[in-house]
């Protein structure tokens, strides 16, 4: 029953939905408002992204004749469960709900399978402007795929030092050998693949100079094209739950020592690290660059990130 | 709770989605430059979408020429309720200085129920803001009344 009932409390509360919406939304608003400050507005209210969720529930939701009803109304459901499914594997600095051998490469997977599940419901809403958003989406992600997985294999590699395989995949392995050892972005050789992943995030999340898939005023917001109402609200809910899961996951892989041993700290301590991540990878190039094309995404992720990505594996392969 | 939450957010969040009835783009450089830093839209929650899909706030520029007549009401009947219609300069209402050009067929009222209307060739930036923020109440009524 216990056991029950912390599994209801992880999955719902804390590391999982109520937790992962809030700071979610809140990451979102932080965002928003930065780039407006920067850009010299005034900039909506810290809520906005709160508020355009619940006016996208309270719409009505059109189903297209040519839409795949099913796949079309569930896709985002699906997405979002995963998305949650993420966080529940990512520690909070000292406090981790699940952990098992391979956490590395469950978030690896269900990080794609959220952005497939996008990807399924654009092909199944049947309009050409969803199709072109969805082939681009697909080439951002085998943009971003390969200096993220550099990255995981750099950090499992300095983390898993003196175990059995040599490296570890196991995000917990990795807080605890940071609480040791001190945090991995303090580690000279991990700075090149701490700026690749810095670099991953707002890709992989779909924000701003890299927002290819989305391109609103080219594609007419490219894979939601033909979304409204509730599935469009549980997409934007789902696009801030993954600015936590991706902050979060860069805070665990390369902040991870910095743990203050009460969990209620750690959480505020998360936030504040999460809004620093957030404010460094995305809102920066945000209020700074324009959008890239398509050719200019792919080009930059597999010379420069995945470049910078490598140098930092290959360093840490050898030792140093 | 969650409804009356919705009802807040309604007004709160209203998306933007414009359509060019053969306008002249005066109107349509006047709308832009409401969200540009100077006029900052933002600050209300508006925000320009690229499909009518998403829309909440439908606004028409231009005097409906026969070539957008027919993409005109394909358009608005993708638009999810509830949703405003804001007919954007003098074009729309009377034909301006088109009115009586065998090319046109206005004005937008023959077509779909005009919530907001703003005069002008072109509206200023101001009376955009204030048309659009007006829209966006009414958008909250009509959400009630589609709750009874």
């Amino acid at each position: 029953m216990t056991q029950f009932l912390m599994t209801a409390f992880h999955v719902l509360v804390f590391p999982g939905a109520l937790f992962c919406v809030v700071i979610g939304i809140l990451l979102a608003g932080i965002d928003r408002k930065l780039v407006a400050r920067m850009q010299n507005r005034v900039g909506p209210p810290l809520l906005q992204p709160l508020y355009d969720v619940l006016k996208c529930w309270g719409k009505e939701t059109i189903v297209p004749r040519h839409a795949r009803r099913g796949l079309f109304l569930y896709a985002p459901l699906v997405g979002f469960a995963a998305l949650i499914t993420t966080a529940l594997f990512i520690p909070v600095l000292s406090y981790t709900a699940y952990s098992t051998g391979g956490d590395l490469v469950v978030i690896l997977y269900l990080l794609t399978l959220a952005s497939v599940t996008m990807m399924v419901g654009a092909a199944a809403s049947g309009s050409p402007f969803a199709g072109v958003g969805l082939s681009r989406e697909m080439v951002a992600m085998i943009s971003y795929e390969l200096p993220f997985v550099l990255v995981l294999l750099a950090v499992g590699k300095v983390a898993g030092e003196g175990s059995a395989l040599g490296c570890t995949f196991s995000l917990q392995t990795i807080v605890n050998w940071q609480a040791a050892n001190g945090s991995i972005l303090f580690h000279w050789s991990m700075i090149p693949a701490a700026i690749a992943m810095l670099m991953v995030i707002p890709c992989e999340i779909g924000m701003h100079p890299f927002d290819v898939a989305e391109a609103e005023t080219e594609i007419c917001e490219g894979m939601l094209a033909e979304y409204s109402g509730a599935p469009l609200a549980v997409f934007k809910l789902s696009h801030c739950v993954k600015m936590y899961v991706m902050t979060a996951l860069f805070c665990a892989m390369f902040l991870g020592g910095l743990s203050t041993g009460i969990v209620v700290l750690d959480v505020l301590l998360v936030i504040v690290l999460c809004t620093v991540v957030t404010f460094v990878s995305m809102t920066v190039p945000h209020a700074v660059c324009a959008r890239l094309k398509v050719e200019q995404v792919f080009k930059f992720y597999w010379t420069v990130v995945a470049g910078l990505a490598a140098i930092s594996a290959i360093l840490v392969w050898f030792g140093l | 709770m969650i409804q009356k939450l919705i009802d807040k957010s309604m007004s709160k969040s209203p998306w933007i989605f414009h359509i060019n009835a053969g306008s002249c783009n005066g109107c349509d450089i006047e709308l832009v430059s409401v969200l540009t830093p100077r006029y900052d839209a933002e600050r209300l929650g508006f925000r320009l979408t690229g499909t009518p899909r998403q829309a909440d706030i439908v606004v028409v520029s231009g005097p409906i020429t026969l070539q957008t007549r027919d993409r005109l009401v394909r358009t608005l009947a993708q638009v999810p309720e509830p949703f405003c219609v804001v007919s954007l300069g003098s074009c729309p209402r009377s034909g301006n200085v088109f009115k009586g050009s065998y090319a046109i067929d206005g004005p937008l009222e023959k077509y779909v129920h005009v919530d907001v209307s703003v005069g002008g060739c072109t509206p200023k930036p101001e009376a955009v803001v204030a048309a659009l923020a007006k829209a966006a109440e009414i958008l909250a009524e009509k959400r009630k009344e589609m709750r009874k």
